[in-house]
């Protein structure tokens, strides 16, 4: 192993592959960084790129693209409410109220930092345990999914504060219904279509993203009208406040550790690792820099979690890794259980530039945020119409579909008026995002059960994954209960 | 205010450079080959396009060469390449088995003989896998299991239910007298996560395609007992054909290019030629190489007569499924 890595260094410290991985990385972080592009726009921009390139040099740029424009998606989360990947929505819950408050410059600086220990820890994680992670990439079955999911799906605990119980449950229900619409993943049946091809394939992630965080904001502060709320000039802040490096340490220590095990489970890594890390978070703290850092470092060491399967077993966890996997068999490279033997040097190459990769993303990303920040101060007459044009460009060049525009606004304004009747729509995303693989796992489980339950307590890592989600759902339950007990007690 | 604008100008600036690079520009347009994808980035049919164009760009076949991936389903790019002739006069779409399963189950209407058939370039067989340390050794094994019981299996695929690996598996069942429709088959989101449940031991025979899962069938993890193909296939020489075993049946889930509907003679002639000439090259079979995929070098009419045939095998397989309407 020391042989590969020392070839590795060699090969990522090479000047020109030095270049490629700071290229690579530029380009993914400002492309990711637009609202609506995420790591697959970026990496399918740059593929033609690679084809002239050296193997290792070309899949080290390629990386470099995927991790920067990871690095990169939590700007438009945190400015303008409008998540452009999945992965990145967790943190817009705690990063866009701190930007409206004034504080963009300290959020993104958060997002920067935390983004790049995860990026960091990742690597390392990767350099360390690639080999013998891969087992635990297929240890996982459907039955674990599934609650797996189910666990990620009482995220929504975290919304449910102050009575909101019902109402996040009713969301995160519409969320599950939305994701049902198109082909049926085990038949290809059309379902909720009403006969229209254009939903044939369901409704696109970005579209009910961008339709019920940026686009309903939006259409919310437009017909709310008159009273602006204060822009303070505390969006000067560029930097960290006294205090959030202390405190976001641990978080990114934990959510570092929580994001790179989650991001190798084929499936969708990155994106439950940053719902479970905010909400994991959320039992420790209300500190709202914690509340960014830790999706942030969850999200960044899943995406290097996630080059575990595809380069130990050749199998891509994600559209993402979909589409670098065909890079690499473009570019000669076959990654899988043989890639170690066969081509150390790409193998243990793209692992060690990841490092200068990170150094290079933070180097980039900290000069940017003075300018980023000031988006959130100019006028709102000004800024909604950027926002909106923006959200729907962005959907239209994933979706090239016009027919989405028309169900984006449509959305929307349903979005909105569930906003106004008090419903909370974070729970409505993180149900149509898990809809799909929650239904695909829930299926095979109870075919594969013969439709009995009992499956989903089988085997020891099911009943710990089973017991997990019984605690998380019982317990407010208990803790109201004693709490009524006490206050009946007292009086 | 012209400092806010670095962000979209940044933005302009990328998709030029994406313009630019994709060599849409400047050629003229004659020389010109663009690919409509009918999927999103990553996968085999998007695959096979973007190793086409290279082919070609490299051979000096084409001017330019460019791509675009229509999102929302293959139906979707399927009718608005037929519907819309002015706008793809020149492109070439690029499509697999499922355009004519969806056909076929009654799914869709549009297929084929919608189309201008100009080419099939890429076979990938299927192929019938299991763990290493599995007792059954060889195809005949797992026949016996399944004529004493079938239900003792769980077969996955990396496809839906009555889709392609499904119809690959319920051929080789056919060819023994097992009703595949007794057989217990599970779909996974594509062949590689169908693979990691074979290792996890959630499925016992894996049914998917070469191509996918190339890198495993060389590791020494899983073990192939037998393969689609009309002969064998040098990636995995030691396995047998089905027709080897005595079965004769054999299926590929091709990938190939078609023009729009009622494209002129002439038309349909030069893209035959070019493609003939990619088929032809060492830089076409490198690409094949490195995928693990196998020429199918079916051109023209042909191509039609192939389709034909599979849609045939294909009516009688899915009305035994009881996929067919």
């Amino acid at each position: 192993m020391w042989e590969g890595i020392a070839a590795g260094l060699a090969t990522a410290m090479d000047p020109a592959n030095l270049a490629w991985v700071a290229l690579g990385c530029l380009a993914g972080t400002l492309i990711g960084m637009l609202p609506g592009l995420g790591p697959i726009t970026a990496i399918a921009l740059m593929i033609p790129v690679s084809y002239s390139m050296e193997p290792a040099a070309g899949l080290i740029m390629m990386a470099g693209v995927y991790y920067g424009a990871v690095f990169g998606g939590s700007t438009s989360s945190i400015l303008i409410n409008a998540p452009g990947v999945a992965s990145t929505v967790a943190t817009s819950f705690d990063g866009y109220p701190m930007a409206r408050a004034g504080q963009a410059g300290r959020a993104l600086a958060l997002a920067a930092y935390a983004s790049f220990s995860g990026g960091v820890f990742g690597a390392l994680a990767l350099l360390v345990f690639a080999g013998a992670l891969a087992s635990w990439a297929t240890a996982f079955q459907s039955p674990d999914y599934t609650l797996i999911l189910i666990l990620a799906l009482s995220s929504i605990a975290a919304f449910a504060e102050r009575g909101l119980v019902a109402k996040s449950c009713v969301a995160a229900l519409l969320g599950l219904m939305l994701g049902t619409v198109g082909a049926d993943p085990e038949s290809g049946v059309p379902r909720f279509t009403f006969g229209r091809l254009d939903l044939m394939d369901g409704i696109a992630f970005i579209l009910v993203a961008m339709a019920t965080f940026a686009l309903a904001d939006a259409f919310h502060l437009l017909t709310r009208g008159g009273d602006d709320e204060p822009r303070t000039a505390a969006g000067r802040h560029v930097r960290l406040a006294p205090g959030d490096a202390r405190a976001i340490v641990p978080t990114v220590g934990r959510n570092s550790v929580l994001g790179f095990l989650v991001g190798v489970l084929p499936g969708a890594g990155a994106t439950l690792a940053s719902f479970f890390a905010y909400t994991f978070e959320k039992r420790f703290t209300r500190n709202p820099a914690c509340g960014v850092a830790a999706p942030e470092s969850a999200n960044n060491a899943a995406c290097m979690g996630s080059f575990v399967p595809l380069l130990t077993l050749g199998i891509p966890g994600s559209g993402t890794t979909a589409v670098l996997l065909g890079v690499m068999l473009s570019l000669g490279i076959q990654p899988g259980p043989r890639l170690l033997a066969v081509d150390p040097g790409a193998f243990w190459g793209v692992i060690v530039s990841m490092f200068a990769g990170n150094l290079v993303l933070l180097a980039l990303n900290l000069p940017l945020i003075p300018w980023l920040s000031r988006l959130i101060r100019i006028s709102r007459p000004v800024l909604i119409p950027f926002v909106v044009a923006f959200s729907l460009v962005g959907v239209y060049l994933t979706t090239l579909n016009d027919f989405d525009l028309y169900l984006m606004v449509g959305l929307a304004a349903g979005a909105l008026v569930l906003r106004r009747a008090g419903y909370p729509l974070a729970p409505l995303l993180l149900g149509f995002i898990l809809s799909g693989m929650l239904e695909e796992n829930l299926r095979r489980t109870l075919y594969l059960a013969d439709g009995s339950w009992a499956s989903l307590a089988e085997r020891p890592l099911t009943v710990v994954l089973a017991v997990a989600c019984l605690v998380v759902w019982i317990a407010p339950l208990w803790r109201r209960l004693r709490h009524r007990a006490d206050a009946a007690g007292a009086s | 205010m012209p400092r806010l604008n670095s962000m979209p100008s940044a933005a302009a600036r990328m998709a030029l450079v994406g313009v630019l690079i994709c060599g849409a520009l400047g050629a003229p347009a004659d020389d010109r080959v663009h690919f409509v994808i009918p999927v999103a980035p990553g996968g085999g049919v998007d695959g096979t396009a973007r190793e086409v164009g290279r082919a070609l760009d490299a051979l000096g076949l084409a001017g330019s060469v460019s791509f675009e991936n229509v999102g929302g389903g293959s139906d979707r790019a399927l009718g608005l390449f037929v519907e819309n002739e002015a706008r793809f006069r020149d492109a070439l779409l690029v499509h697999s088995t499922p355009l004519v399963i969806r056909n076929v189950q009654g799914l869709f209407p549009l297929g084929f003989r919608n189309l201008t058939p100009v080419a099939g370039l890429v076979a990938d067989y299927g192929i019938f896998v299991v763990r290493e340390d599995d007792p059954m050794e060889h195809w005949k094994a797992i026949l016996q299991r399944l004529s004493d019981d079938p239900t003792s299996l769980i077969v996955g695929g990396g496809s839906a239910r009555g889709s392609l690996d499904h119809i690959v598996l319920a051929l080789a069942l056919g060819a023994a007298g097992i009703d595949a429709r007794r057989v217990r088959y599970l779909p996974y989101d594509g062949g590689g996560k169908a693979m990691l449940a074979l290792l996890g031991g959630e499925i016992d025979l894996l049914s998917t395609g070469l191509g996918e899962t190339l890198s495993f069938t060389r590791s020494g993890q899983v073990r192939v007992l037998a393969v689609t193909a009309p002969a064998r296939v040098a990636a995995i020489a030691d396995v047998p054909t089905l027709a080897e075993l005595g079965y004769p049946v054999s299926f590929a889930n091709w990938r190939g290019v078609f023009a729009p509907p009622g494209s002129p003679a002439d038309t349909r002639g030069a893209h035959v030629r070019r493609l003939r000439a990619l088929a032809a090259s060492d830089a076409w079979q490198a690409a094949l190489d490195r995928h693990g995929w196998q020429a199918l070098d079916v051109f023209g009419l042909e191509f039609e007569a192939y389709l034909e045939d599979q849609e045939a095998v294909l009516r009688v397989t899915l009305s035994e499924l009881g996929f067919s309407r």
